[in-house]
């Protein structure tokens, strides 16, 4: 009896393992139907900035790299187009393997010719052409294709966020020889090497894709075709998934939504959440006074209760993470213990809050000081974040206005300098500092608060160039506290929060810190 | 009558100039425009060079004066120009959304046309009893209730009651009546119901108007039937009235669904004026006033003509 008891047990765990292992077996067929809140103005990635890009068109195109679907933290670069890539001792170049057999839509044969033409079309556009992310290549010195599935980046000095870069979800492969013949076609056109081939856009209502039979990657895409529905409120957009005609939103949902679907749909929904790379921060005018003096600026960081704010604000709104300059959960974001080091991070609001008031004091402004925060008319989460924040700077004795303006009116304001103190906004297509903290340089144009701090530009370049992952922390880490501590050029609030309520019948899909990732949909498959 | 239609059909080129000059100038006067709201995006981070690029090539750099000789010249020729915002062309920006927005506005109006003659004659015929009081209060809660809150209760309610939802992608009727049907009945409720609420008490009014009356009075001392009074004499005077109203709700429909397509995603011109004004659209949102205004003409228009008809005196004046 005792000799069957060894395989009776291994026979018994396979047999209550057979299901789940099933269950989690990819199934080919079906249409992925999803809603896009907004909608492609042109299909042509390089020269646009929006998500209404990229989730209805990405699925027809391939990147030479891609950030890896089923990593959560959407910073682990892998191969697209490219089978391998090696990178040389200095760091200076990288060359890239291609896929063989990889065929555009229209049947013609993919090579490192249509490679090097989008990456040129990138990095420096002909005239008339727009490319809105070639800065982020600016230590590349040269492209070349020595074979027909090879490529070669020459940089011009080591640039640690390069193979992210080439990861970069916008970055989509071309083909060379319609880009010869005009480099405007793909604004009007599309024809990739993607999972996905097109099928109609009818503006303001659809977009179809059909699953491209001759698709490199051999078993994918699992789905027959997809549908994406645009839908720009948003009540009609959780009607869309409550009343399942529609089984997926790829950016977010807020919290009152999502509790609302689950209540609805029970286990017929599916949630997935993770900090968003979105955040909104308060930049202040430095030529303005009394925001020209680093105490004041540092007393509205203190003024800041951040954890019971995220405990209050989480409920609401589309926020969470107490967060420094980094996306919390990615590699290189600060642990807890040390961002509580932070002003306005502590965990004792009263003596930040004393704190305040004395270094307010120190810089003559009186008590009561009136003031005016300029906001943008977005319900999530500019608006419960800009209750929060008046709230928060009342209780240190400020007397804060209000203003919000309208989308349109927003962004001008900004750029004029046209405030004292305003909401300001980030959000990454991929988390790596290189991207993320570009706006806090001097002679950025995003830097609204025109700050002018020659330390921070110079602990930019090192993190940037620093090719040990444990130096460019140790960098990061320091440009961190001079940013929001020291100089308190900006006071960050809260790190968005990406909620996904999905039906459950979707499968394969990984939510990541990015609303700009993971949307090719080749691994995505439905169950029955 | 050909000269009172002649003056009427020369009246509407002033009237769509003076359309064109006031709408070209006024979106100008709103902050912000496309090429910041296009390239402003989620990071916020665009240069001041890209911004002024893309305003030369689309021609915002230029004088206003330009802009609007340039652009009326276009319409003078029916050339719209192109969307600042997708670059495709105008027309075809507007042709799938009119052909939706006309349709939901027929099927408004016929639903409203359908409840408001027979309640409104019989509110009149039984004035002051039950009959009336409930045609009143029917009527006024048309009023009352705005049609995008009645089509959120409609959608909570097909949601909620049946687990159904009215297709969120618009079919032509001639590809799928149904499809079709299925998505746009619910709308055409909405809107028909508060449409019919005006149409009703309107009715009403001119019915009991009219059938105090002499000539009506004369009939009935003729023996005539009340069928044949109602019909013949009373109806055809009370739907001068009527017909303005009915006329006036149709042509705005055209247009102005702006929330209800929004609540019940609605690929019509409501939307694509909303999203023309978010994306501060000049040159769209200027086809789609001038679309509507000429809607308005247009119907005004017709208007004046049936007046002629129904009413000798006018065409005779």
């Amino acid at each position: 009896m005792r000799r069957w008891r060894g395989p009776f047990i291994a026979l018994l765990i396979l047999a209550l393992a057979l299901p789940v292992w099933a269950q989690e077996k990819p199934r080919s067929g079906g249409e992925l139907v999803f809603v896009v809140p907004s909608e492609p103005p042109s299909y042509d990635a390089h020269q646009e900035e929006t998500f209404g890009v990229i989730h209805p068109v990405a699925p027809h195109y391939s990147t030479l790299l891609r950030v890896d679907p089923l990593d959560k933290t959407g910073t682990k670069p892998v191969g697209d187009l490219a089978e391998s890539w090696t990178v040389s001792k200095d760091g200076l170049v990288y060359t890239f393997k291609l896929h063989k057999g990889v065929k555009f839509h229209d049947g013609s044969e993919m090579t490192s010719k249509d490679v090097k033409a989008s990456y040129d079309k990138i990095l420096s556009p002909p005239a008339g052409v727009k490319s809105l992310r070639a800065s982020a290549y600016a230590a590349v010195k040269e492209i070349e294709a020595p074979d027909a599935h090879t490529v070669r980046f020459t940089l011009k000095w080591p640039e640690s966020s390069l193979l992210l870069n080439l990861a970069s979800p916008w970055n989509w492969i071309y083909k060379a020889d319609i880009l010869a013949k005009d480099p405007q076609w793909y604004m009007k056109n599309v024809m990739g090497t993607g999972p996905f081939k097109f099928v109609e856009h009818v503006r303001g209502s659809h977009w179809v894709g059909k699953k491209n039979p001759d698709y490199w990657d051999k078993g994918k895409p699992y789905l027959d075709g997809y549908r994406a529905i645009f839908i720009s409120n948003s009540a009609a957009q959780v009607a869309a998934v409550r009343g399942e005609r529609a089984m997926i939103q790829f950016r977010s949902f807020s919290p009152p939504e999502r509790d609302s679907l689950v209540q609805a749909l029970g286990p017929k929904i599916t949630v997935q959440e993770s900090p968003w790379d979105c955040l909104n921060f308060v930049s202040m005018h430095h030529q303005k006074k009394p925001f020209d003096d680093k105490r004041v600026r540092r007393a509205l960081s203190l003024a800041l209760d951040r954890y019971e704010g995220s405990k209050a604000l989480s409920r609401i709104t589309l926020v969470k993470d107490v967060a420094g300059i980094i996306v919390p959960g990615t590699p290189y974001a600060t642990p807890p213990q040390e961002l509580e080091k932070l002003a306005g991070y502590g965990r004792d609001i009263n003596a930040n809050r004393a704190e305040a008031k004395r270094l307010l004091r120190e810089a003559g402004v009186p008590e009561g000081f009136a003031f005016t925060f300029k906001n943008r008319g977005i319900p999530h989460p500019y608006e419960p974040l800009g209750i929060w924040l008046i709230d928060q700077w009342r209780q240190i004795g400020l007397n804060v206005k209000q203003e919000i303006l309208e989308a349109s009116a927003y962004h001008p304001m900004l750029m004029r300098g046209d405030f004292e103190v305003a909401m300001d906004f980030q959000c990454g297509f991929i988390v790596e500092p290189d991207l993320d903290l570009g706006r806090f340089l001097s002679i950025s144009d995003a830097n609204y608060g025109k700050h002018k701090d020659t330390v921070i530009d110079d602990l930019y370049v090192r993190q940037a160039r620093a090719t040990d992952m444990e130096e460019r922390k140790r960098i990061l880490r320091t440009l961190e506290k001079r940013l929001l501590d020291d100089e308190a050029h900006v006071v960050y609030t809260l790190q968005w929060h990406r909620i996904i309520p999905h039906n459950s019948r979707v499968k394969g899909w990984t939510i990541t810190p990015s609303h700009y990732l993971n949307n090719q949909l080749d691994t995505v498959w439905l169950t029955e | 009558m050909h000269t009172y239609l002649l003056k009427r059909l020369l009246l509407i080129f002033p009237t769509l100039f003076g359309v064109a000059v006031v709408t070209f100038l006024l979106i100008r006067i709103i902050p912000g425009d496309v090429v910041e709201l296009r390239y402003s995006g989620d990071r916020g981070a665009v240069s001041q060079q890209l911004l002024d690029q893309e305003r030369a090539r689309i021609g915002l750099d230029k004088p206003v004066w330009r802009q609007f000789a340039t652009w009326i010249w276009g319409v003078a020729r029916l050339d719209f120009g192109q969307s600042m915002w997708t670059g495709a062309p105008i027309w075809q920006e507007i042709k799938l959304r009119f052909a939706l927005s006309l349709q939901v506005a027929v099927m408004a109006t016929i639903v409203a046309v359908l409840l408001a003659i027979p309640l409104g004659v019989l509110a009149a015929l039984k004035q002051d009893t039950w009959i009336d009081y409930a045609v009143r209060v029917f009527s006024i809660a048309g009023l009352a209730m705005p049609s995008f809150w009645l089509g959120i209760v409609l959608i909570l309610m097909l949601l909620i009651v049946f687990q159904w939802l009215p297709p969120m992608v618009y079919t032509p009727f001639w590809v799928s009546p149904w499809q079709n049907l299925a998505q746009l009945i619910w709308p055409a409720l909405a809107v028909g119901y508060r449409y019919s609420a005006v149409a009703t008490r309107m009715t009403r009014s001119a019915m009991l108007e009219v059938l105090r009356e002499d000539y009506i009075r004369t009939a009935r001392a003729k023996g005539l039937m009340q069928k044949l009074v109602l019909s013949r004499h009373a109806l055809k005077n009370a739907m001068l009235p009527v017909l303005t109203v009915v006329a006036i709700e149709f042509a705005f429909l055209i247009g102005g669904l702006v929330v209800t397509e929004q609540v019940f995603n609605l690929n019509g011109i409501g939307l694509l004026f909303v999203q023309a004004v978010a994306h501060r659209d000049y040159t769209l949102l200027q086809a789609l006033v001038m679309l509507v205004a000429g809607a308005f003409i247009l119907v005004n228009f017709l208007m004046d003509v049936a007046y002629a008809w129904l009413d000798p005196r006018i065409r005779y004046r």
